[in-house]
């Protein structure tokens, strides 16, 4: 079975054709997108709106607009993209290359790709004696993209030892490891929590210095490992150039992620079971911390209050309902409506929010430069001329009492749907 | 009778009154030592009553009139008293003189009297309020044992029982009078003022605060600068005996008349401080006690109450601010009080009595600075920053010229000397102060003024730092941008920042290595454009039609007395000026000085909000400033609902878009810099 | 811990600083971490602090640590090491000679390497276990210490770890007070010598100042031409943010929660 494509004229011809009998068949059968859309001759797209939706177990007809669940009932005739990425497998590795991805809520991170992306670099380069890459995953995952991230080996170590922080479990798991098959490479994230402490805790147990915070890795003959890394050091400020080392801690953008081939991802076991330890660190679990109350210099999604609020309980329930930490600007709090610790902007706390959204807030200048570092600013505003508007990503003009409102509502449906999809 | 009681009252009270002295002295010599030429300040102590307080005085002519009439007639009347009664030499015009001079302290008497009727809120009560009757008793008293010793009555009147009686009431009148007027002056009543007061006159801690006035300078305002190479030295003031004696003998001088609260922009904004309250406490931790026994507007605070008296006390070696450990946080003077005061010396400019509140303040906040680590709000953050990035804002050095790549600014590096050094401040951080500088560069241009900048050589002046007490900072900045300025060669410097003006100005003078000093005058951009102006440098089109009203920024007009500049420039504009109701040197603070937007100290309303309110009621639509500071605070304010928002200007904005730029300007190229400059006025 | 020690003699708390580096400016500094470490202890009751720094005194450096003597301390043991040296070995001898209950480290230091591996070595060496990126240590008890450690977005874990340990603490841990002068210029020096040891791989790698890391650049894998076509034709993002004037509330909270959803931060 080859994975290219293969282009049936006829196949496409009866899909243009709405008069054909076989028409919807075929369309269902083609898959590529919506079964009620197709491209035109002319590059157009094309709709159908008599062939959307589906019908569901009850009989009635559904329509799932997110596309999602587009053709249920066609079953399996629609290949998923990904399968159609070649398959590399790895029989006989020459060596490994060991990876303990992050997997920040249960899935693989963008740096945790990049990583991967990094460990095939290193697996791959010999075309003659190829290493596999081996996942280290420990705990519970919802991740289904292994494969196409490229990993070759799979070692999932669900335990309840190693669930939650139990960094020394970990520890002792990656040491079976290192026992029973020596990988030639050990890759971390040089994350805040997670890889950054595994990975040195790892490399001091194994006698290893790791280079830390690699950014760039390129091959040198010259070097131990034939390769040579760049690295950041003292807070950033510096490159150091050295050998890369056999425990390497890698920052974001290390590498590119794999893209174009599919591997194995074949489970893999430790050859004895995970040793018990008495850890000397007990996890109580996590801490209910009040996303309002989240200090503003922390917080990552703020909701701020400025002159232009006139509903303050709607305010308030609007950051509750979006888990928002509540900012205000100056004249918020002058007015006191709002605490003191809550003031943003240049007399305030400087915040470097990923999302902030200003309702209300004209944007003076010492406010504007105490959100400068924030990624992407949402403006509400009444007023289309004021400085907040310029400066913001997404400005919408309009009251913020009823938008505010309005995203809440949209919010809470969306949170219900959820529910009754799961 | 009276011949005998007479003098024994006046004796002892004389003698009670040297020992009372002698304990207050003793009281005052517990602060530090402080250098004081003694004979010279005694001696010139008559000139500057005379003059210099009574120029503050005389801004209320009534009650200076009354202090006159009162004052001068007590003085008199107790010396003659002494000689007439005391010593019994009635002779010729003596007895004479003596009723004089007790009449005119009663006819003064009578003014306090109806003063104290209905007394504004700034005046303090408790023992004050009985001072008009003291002053009577004491004035009737003399006038009516007097009258026999000029045979007005015949001096056999107190013979017989009834005679007794009147005696001895008259002798208990006079008794009070000088219990209060005589022996109350050095143990603690309100007469405290006219002793403690004479000698701060004498030994005041800036003498040149009055010769300069004579020679047409300005009072010396710079602050003193603390000796850090001393290790022995206390940082601040922590506890009261760390005042210099002769600060401590200024807060006894106190006359709790609250012309100070009066003008305190921190007062009326409700945030806890009232500088008369503050000097009162300041005498209670001198003499250990506790503040019950004030009678004058407490503290205000956020909430609707004041804070109530009776709950600080103090000790001359315990601290005045309760350090962050005590429980309840109770010394003599809570932080928030040092910390809300804007340094604006609208406080001192109005004491009658010369007291410098600025000075203690700085003093208290060094210590809570340089010894506690407790400077509040973001106040450690910007300290932290001048260390580490010489600005406050924390922005990278390197970037002083960012605002200015297209200006193509000359570098002394480069040039290495000019005419005018122009210094930019931290405001080139600012992207609405660097219009202001644009505006200014413009301006210079068009005059053709040969100038240069420092660029990234350039530091924070160290104003901020001063004023919240880190004094080691500033003089570390001062002492590095004195080496800089002291490689260049340049006629004079020109500032668009008062602060950085003043610090330039007046207070670097002390950080020039031994053997050197600065030798190049400060001007501030509007006193620099006016003189321009009017050399005819600068021209200008005339015909704004604008009505607009100047607000003169504290560490301009009552730091440095330039009041006149500005208003010429905008007179030379020929636009309207309205001015407030507090203008010059009574101007209003902006809230924006002595880093009070750093450490925001909560009130019931916001300085600026107030100070924007007296631009309002001049109708003007625009107003006038000539500081970054002002600027930014009066650009934050948010104006009433239904009120057009006031547009605020720096001076040099005004000038530039009035340039006039017929091609008059290009008949007399000074140089090169020229045709670029109509270049960028024309764009 | 023996039941019958009713009195809890006072914990001894030993925390490693070291000297900082502005980013801007590149000035000696209280390194920010540690300097949070020094708060964490100092907000402990009834412990005795000592700072401890291994590394060379200049005059750049004598002026960043009297930062930490700033914050009011007396003293600071200093172990003189020599530019470039591996400080482990003398670190860990002290520690092991003085035995506090609880060592505080930043996570990374400011200057040299900056691999943040020294908390870790020092664990390994004495025997003791490690916790990362602490926020806050809520108790002491009877020898095991309950932490409170930083998770992202503000949220916090809470561990128990059995003392003696070593912890390093994140950014999220309390802002350091401010670092008084007169403190900082009473404070003492304790000077010890330690052992040298020479870190020659360090001394055999190239540094220089870090360069700008190239943005990484959208690659298209696109199947058909058509779609590379598309993306090399699409109009460059940036040039000001997307401005929605008159629409109805809820088409505006529609786009404001689409931007939500891009960004990840909805729960």
């Amino acid at each position: 079975m080859s994975d290219l494509p293969r282009r049936d004229p006829r196949q496409e011809w009866i899909a243009r054709n709405r008069l054909h009998p076989r028409h919807a068949e075929v369309l269902l059968a083609a898959g590529q997108g919506a079964a009620s859309e197709w491209q035109g001759p002319n590059g157009l797209v094309r709709r159908n709106p008599h062939a959307i939706g589906f019908v569901g177990p009850n009989g009635v007809k559904r329509i799932d607009r997110s596309g999602t669940q587009q053709g249920a009932g066609g079953g399996g005739a629609t290949t998923p993209a990904a399968e159609r990425k070649p398959l590399v497998e790895i029989e006989a590795p020459a060596f490994l290359v060991a990876v303990v991805p992050d997997m920040a809520g249960g899935r693989l991170s963008g740096h945790d790709r990049d990583l991967l992306g990094l460990a095939r670099q290193l697996a791959d380069a010999d075309p003659v004696a190829r290493g596999a890459v081996v996942a280290v995953i420990f705990g519970p995952h919802k991740e289904t993209s292994f494969a196409e991230a490229g990993v070759d080996r799979l070692l999932h170590l669900d335990s309840p030892d190693v669930a939650g922080y139990a960094p020394e479990a970990r520890l002792g798991a990656l040491t079976l490891v290192e026992e029973a098959w020596a990988p030639r490479h050990w890759l971390l994230p040089d994350s805040k929590l997670g890889g950054g402490e595994l990975g040195r805790r790892l490399a001091v147990r194994l006698g290893e210095r790791p280079a830390t915070s690699v950014w760039q890795v390129a091959a040198d003959t010259e070097a131990v490992m034939g390769w040579q890394c760049t690295a950041r050091g003292a807070a950033g400020s510096l490159d150091i150039r050295r050998p890369l080392s056999r425990v390497a801690l890698a920052l974001a953008e290390c590498a590119e992620p794999v893209s174009e081939t599919r591997h194995a991802a074949a489970e893999l076991a430790l050859p004895q079971p995970l040793p018990s330890t008495l850890s000397r660190i007990q996890d109580l679990g996590q801490v209910s911390v009040d996303p309002s109350g989240v200090a503003l210099s922390e917080a990552e999604f703020i909701l701020s209050a400025g002159n232009g609020v006139k509903d303050w309980p709607g305010f308030h329930h609007a950051a509750e309902v979006l888990g928002a930490t509540e900012g205000a600007s100056r004249v918020a709090v002058d007015d006191g409506f709002m605490a003191r610790d809550r003031q943003v902007g240049a007399t305030g706390t400087w915040v470097t929010a990923r999302v902030y959204v200003a309702v209300g807030i004209s944007g003076a200048i010492q406010h504007l430069q105490g959100i400068q570092t924030c990624d992407k600013v949402v403006a509400i505003n009444m007023d289309p001329g004021c400085d907040m508007i310029k400066r913001a990503d997404l400005a919408v003009i309009g009251d913020a009492t009823q938008i505010l409102e309005a995203l809440v509502t949209l919010v809470a449906q969306a949170r219900e749907e959820k529910r009754d999809a799961a | 009778m009276l011949d005998i009681l007479l003098p024994t009252l006046i004796f002892a009270a004389l003698a009670l009154a040297a020992l009372g002295a002698w304990r207050r002295v003793r009281l005052w010599r517990r602060g530090r030592a402080s250098k004081v030429a003694f004979l010279r300040g005694l001696a010139a102590m008559p000139r500057r009553y005379l003059v210099d307080l009574h120029h503050v005085v005389a801004r209320d002519k009534v009650m200076a009139n009354t202090h006159v009439a009162t004052a001068g007639g007590f003085v008199a009347a107790l010396g003659l008293a002494v000689i007439v009664h005391g010593l019994g030499l009635a002779e010729g015009m003596l007895g004479w003189l003596l009723l004089a001079a007790s009449a005119t302290m009663f006819a003064g008497s009578l003014f306090v009297v109806r003063r104290r009727r209905n007394p504004p809120a700034r005046l303090s009560k408790g023992p004050w309020m009985r001072l008009p009757k003291s002053l009577m008793a004491f004035s009737l008293g003399i006038f009516v044992v007097t009258l026999p010793a000029v045979g007005v009555l015949p001096s056999g009147f107190s013979q017989g029982v009834g005679g007794w009686l009147v005696a001895l009431l008259l002798a208990g009148v006079v008794a009070w009078g000088l219990a209060e007027l005589v022996v109350g002056m050095t143990w603690g009543g309100p007469m405290k003022h006219a002793f403690a007061g004479a000698l701060h006159l004498a030994f005041h801690r800036r003498p040149e605060r009055f010769a300069d006035t004579q020679h047409g300078g300005y009072p010396s305002t710079g602050l003193k600068a603390l000796d850090l190479d001393d290790t022995e030295a206390p940082l601040g003031v922590g506890q009261p005996t760390d005042f210099t004696w002769n600060q401590l003998l200024g807060f006894d001088a106190c006359v709790q008349c609250g012309r100070c609260e009066a003008v305190c922009p921190a007062f009326a904004a409700g945030q806890p401080l009232n500088p008369k309250k503050l000097i009162q406490d300041m005498v209670v931790g001198m003499a250990g006690g506790s503040d019950a026994g004030y009678a004058g507007s407490p503290y205000p605070s956020q909430g609707l109450e004041d804070r109530p008296v009776g709950e600080h006390q103090g000790s001359p070696h315990g601290p005045i601010v309760a350090p962050a450990s005590t429980k309840d946080g109770k010394a003599l003077v809570d932080a928030e009080t040092l910390w809300s005061c804007t340094t604006c010396r609208a406080c001192v400019e109005e004491c009658p009595m010369m007291i410098e509140h600025v000075d203690a303040i700085v003093d208290m906040r060094r210590h809570l600075t340089l010894e506690d680590g407790a400077t509040p709000g973001k106040g450690a953050e910007v300290i932290d920053n001048l260390i580490a990035t010489d600005n406050p804002g924390g922005f990278d050095p390197g970037g002083r010229l960012n605002w200015a790549a297209d200006l193509e600014l000359p570098l002394m590096a480069d040039v290495e000397r000019a005419e005018v050094l122009l210094w930019l401040g931290d405001g080139v951080f600012d992207m609405r102060n660097q219009r202001t500088l644009r505006a200014l560069v413009k301006v210079l241009r068009a005059a053709g003024v040969d100038f240069a900048v420092l660029g990234n050589e350039e530091r924070d002046s160290g104003d901020v730092a001063r004023r919240l007490g880190d004094e080691a900072t500033f003089q570390s900045l001062a002492r590095r941008n004195i080496a800089t300025l002291s490689q260049y060669r340049f006629e004079c410097i020109v500032t668009c920042d008062p602060h950085s003006f003043h610090v330039l100005k007046n207070e670097y003078g002390a950080f020039y290595p031994p053997g050197q000093e600065s030798s190049y005058p400060v001007w501030h951009h509007s006193t620099f454009i006016n003189q321009l102006i009017e050399s005819g440098r600068l021209r200008l089109a005339p015909g704004q039609a604008s009505r607009v009203t100047y607000h003169d920024p504290c560490y301009l007009g009552r730091y440095n007395g330039e009041y006149e500049a500005p208003r010429a420039v905008l007179k030379a504009l020929g636009v309207e000026l309205v001015e407030m109701q507090r203008s010059g040197y009574r101007s209003r603070c902006c809230g924006g000085g002595g880093g009070a937007p750093i450490t925001d100290v909560p009130g019931k309303q916001r300085i600026p909000d107030m100070r924007m309110g007296d631009v309002r009621e001049t109708q003007a639509e625009q107003v006038v400033v000539g500081c970054p500071q002002c600027t930014a605070m009066f650009e934050g304010v948010v104006p009433p609902t239904g009120d057009e928002e006031v547009a605020v200007k720096d001076i040099a904005e005004m000038v530039a878009v009035a340039l006039d730029t017929t091609p008059a300007a290009t008949l007399a190229p000074r140089d090169a810099s020229t045709p670029q400059a109509t270049e960028e006025v024309m764009s | 811990m023996q039941p019958e020690v009713t009195t809890m003699p006072a914990l001894e708390v030993t925390v490693l600083v070291s000297v900082g580096r502005h980013p801007l400016t590149g000035r000696a500094r209280r390194a920010d971490q540690d300097a949070r470490g020094v708060e964490l202890a100092r907000s402990l009751t009834d412990a005795e602090v000592r700072l401890l720094h291994a590394g060379e005194r200049d005059v750049s450096s004598d002026a960043a640590l009297r930062g930490y003597l700033g914050m009011g301390f007396t003293e600071l043991s200093l172990l003189e090491q020599p530019e470039g040296a591996d400080v482990l070995p003398a670190l860990a001898e002290i520690l092991d000679e003085t035995s506090p209950q609880l060592v505080i480290t930043g996570e990374r230091a400011e200057r040299g390497e900056g691999s943040g591996l020294l908390p870790y070595l020092l664990a390994e060496r004495l025997g003791w276990p490690l916790v990362s990126g602490l926020a806050a240590v809520e108790s002491v008890e009877d020898g095991v210490a309950t932490l409170l450690q930083a998770l992202p977005r503000g949220q916090r874990r809470r561990l128990k770890v059995r003392l003696p340990a070593i912890v390093t603490v994140d950014n999220a841990a309390p802002t350091p007070r401010q670092s008084a002068y007169g403190p900082a210029r009473r404070g003492t020096f304790e000077t010890t010598a330690g052992p040298v040891s020479d870190d020659e791989e360090w001394a055999a790698w190239q540094v220089q100042p870090a360069r700008q890391r190239p943005k990484r650049l959208k690659i298209v894998k696109a199947a058909s031409a058509r779609d590379r076509f598309k993306a090399a034709a699409a109009k460059a993002e940036g040039g000001g943010g997307q401005v929605l004037t008159d629409v109805t509330p809820e088409q505006g909270a529609e786009a404001i929660l689409t931007l939500l959803r891009e960004e990840d931060v909805l729960r």
